[in-house]
């Protein structure tokens, strides 16, 4: 029994030790650094309480971030589980060459982020890009000098690309919770009449709500801190129309080109975010919460 | 003979019926293929566009944007590489991403182990601390993280990139081969302890050797997203000898906008790609398992 209990202590020592003192200690500090106005590593902290969360409730620029990201979590969500839905049928409808279309479509989900905001560049260059070439050969003379990351603009162009890479990753994860569906079920409801729409609805969805549920859980969590697509998807100097509010953390914090050191201010956009991430899962345990059907 | 004629033409209605249903399928099956097809094609033909431009000069990239490159412009890649020191940075990015990836497997296949298969008090507990890292905005972090890094000395240096790389892989791979741990029979185990094996035996020749594919998904994960990861590289190293490839190929996009050097960048971007492709290429059946094997029962 003593051998068996220096055994789980070394063996969780390492990583336990690392993981406390580089993960778990700062997300506690941090809560502590945010009632500070702190101007620079290395400068005085002044304790101002919930100053720094109460100058955000004022923050237009925060709640752009905001917006943007709510954007990101509750459009880009849907718009991905519907077209993740639609393309993991298309694959499961009895295809030849599956595993190559998937691995086609999951592809992106392999490639750095920065060589995917340049793929991008080129396809919404409004010179010589994928889509404006494709307006110029259509004849489409109005469209054809569409400048896809204008401010206006800017925000959805990177939110049609991030659905693009994601859907990928939702196919492999929805493939896999269809595939363990036993095919008699949807041949005892094709033999009752059964309409395709009903059989998704009605067999589909309950038997993989486990996997639809893993995949909403962390499409949030993904949703709520993405950073490195929108941020670089415009280069050095991202408009605010692009702001999430992990990238206005990232510029409170750090600065663009020009260092800002908003220290105790960027920490709070942090708590703020976490706290975020807490309220979604909890609620997403309570709307998901349903009983799995045994088969 | 009335025998024979009844059944040529059975066979002659079997036939219609079988092209009947063939069409029938096909015009099921067409709308797939054309979808996917379309998507597929797609994210082929910018992976491939990017390539073709990375051989072409600029000159050609801007007057015959579609055509294929009809003479070969190595210049641009040994330019990428030398010049804007591409090959610094992958060398940076293979040391810090290794030694990352061996470490963290290291250090998390026993903490996995542990928590899998023996009960002890505060086991459930430890593994939601554990899997808990993987809700926490690593944002959150950067401003603790700078302070004790700074204070430690190991801000801004490759050492301490790879020291955070590991600590943020632990939550993620202790949650995928805690699920692979527990997935093994009991009696395998169990036949060590009769055999005579120590706990640390039981653990080292039989255990840790029967969960290597699931190491090896582990491995396969963590190399692709380090290999690509560059917002805690941006925060964490100034030093421009010091940048990982991301934030070197990061670094090229932005000065771009001053050279002008499209085909430089591409020759950027396959240098990033060629690693992940290819392993991806080999292993995809690996990775697609990995996704599954941590989120479906």
């Amino acid at each position: 029994m003593k051998v068996r209990a220096r055994m789980i202590v070394l063996f969780l020592l390492p990583a336990t030790v690392l993981y406390l003192v580089f993960f778990i200690f700062p997300t506690i500090w941090a809560f502590y650094f945010s009632f500070f106005k702190w101007s620079g590593f290395g400068e005085a902290k002044n304790f101002i309480g919930l100053g720094n969360y109460l100058e955000l409730m004022h923050d237009s620029m925060f709640w752009m971030s905001f917006r943007n990201t709510m954007k990101i979590l509750f459009i880009g969500g849907f718009i991905t589980f519907l077209v993740a839905f639609i393309l993991t049928i298309l694959i499961n409808i009895g295809i030849r060459g599956k595993k190559f279309f998937r691995a086609m479509i999951f592809m992106p989900n392999v490639i750095a982020t920065i060589a995917l905001t340049t793929l991008w560049a080129f396809i919404y260059n409004p010179k010589f890009g994928l889509i404006n070439s494709l307006f110029r050969f259509l004849g489409f003379e109005t469209m054809e000098k569409f400048l896809f990351t204008s401010a206006d603009h800017v925000f959805y162009a990177m939110l049609v690309a991030l659905i693009w890479i994601q859907v990928g990753f939702m196919v492999v994860l929805f493939m896999a919770g269809m595939d363990k569906i036993p095919f008699e079920f949807y041949e005892a409801a094709k033999i009752e009449g059964a309409t395709p729409l009903q059989m998704f609805f009605h067999i589909t969805v309950p038997l993989m709500w486990d996997v639809i549920t893993v995949g909403v859980v962390l499409w949030s969590i993904f949703a709520l801190k993405v950073f490195e697509f929108p941020y670089a998807f415009h280069g050095i100097d991202p408009p605010p129309q692009i702001y999430t509010i992990g990238i206005y953390l990232y510029v409170m914090g750090f600065g663009k080109r020009n260092p800002i050191y908003r220290l105790g201010y960027a920490t709070a956009i942090g708590v703020l975010l976490l706290l975020a991430v807490i309220i979604v899962i909890v609620l997403l345990r309570k709307i998901m919460q349903r009983d799995l059907y045994q088969y | 003979m009335d025998i024979d004629q009844d059944y040529t033409k059975n066979i002659q209605i079997s036939k219609k019926t079988l092209l009947i249903d063939k069409l029938k399928k096909w015009a099921r099956l067409t709308p797939s293929y054309f979808i996917l097809g379309i998507w597929s094609l797609f994210t082929a033909f910018t992976i491939l566009w990017v390539t073709a431009s990375s051989f072409k000069s600029n000159r050609q990239l801007f007057k015959e944007t579609w055509k294929i490159p009809t003479e070969l412009h190595f210049e641009n890649y040994v330019k990428a590489w030398t010049t804007v020191k591409m090959g610094t940075y992958f060398i940076n990015s293979t040391i810090v991403v290794l030694s990352a990836l061996v470490i963290v497997l290291f250090i998390s296949a026993p903490v996995a182990y542990i928590l899998s298969r023996v009960k002890f008090k505060g086991n459930n507990l430890i593994l939601t601390l554990f899997i808990a890292g993987i809700g926490i905005p690593v944002q959150l972090l950067y401003i603790p993280l700078f302070v004790i890094m700074t204070d430690l000395g190991i801000n801004n240096t490759m050492f301490g990139l790879g020291l955070l790389y590991v600590v943020v892989s632990i939550p993620f791979t202790v949650f995928i081969l805690t699920g692979f741990f527990g997935s093994i029979p009991k009696e395998l185990e169990e036949a060590g302890v009769i055999d005579g094996c120590s706990d640390f035996q039981v653990y080292w020749k039989i255990m840790f050797p029967l969960a290597t594919p699931g190491l090896i998904t582990a491995a396969i994960f963590n190399f692709i997203w380090l290999w690509n990861e560059y917002q805690i590289a941006l925060v964490f190293i100034n030093n421009p000898d010091l940048r990982t490839l991301p934030l070197g190929l990061y670094a090229l996009s932005n000065a771009m906008q001053y050279t002008g050097d499209w085909v430089g960048l591409m020759a950027g971007v396959v240098i990033i790609m060629v690693p992940t492709i290819l392993l991806y290429v080999i292993l995809s059946e690996k990775m697609i398992a990995g996704i599954t094997m941590g989120s479906v029962k």
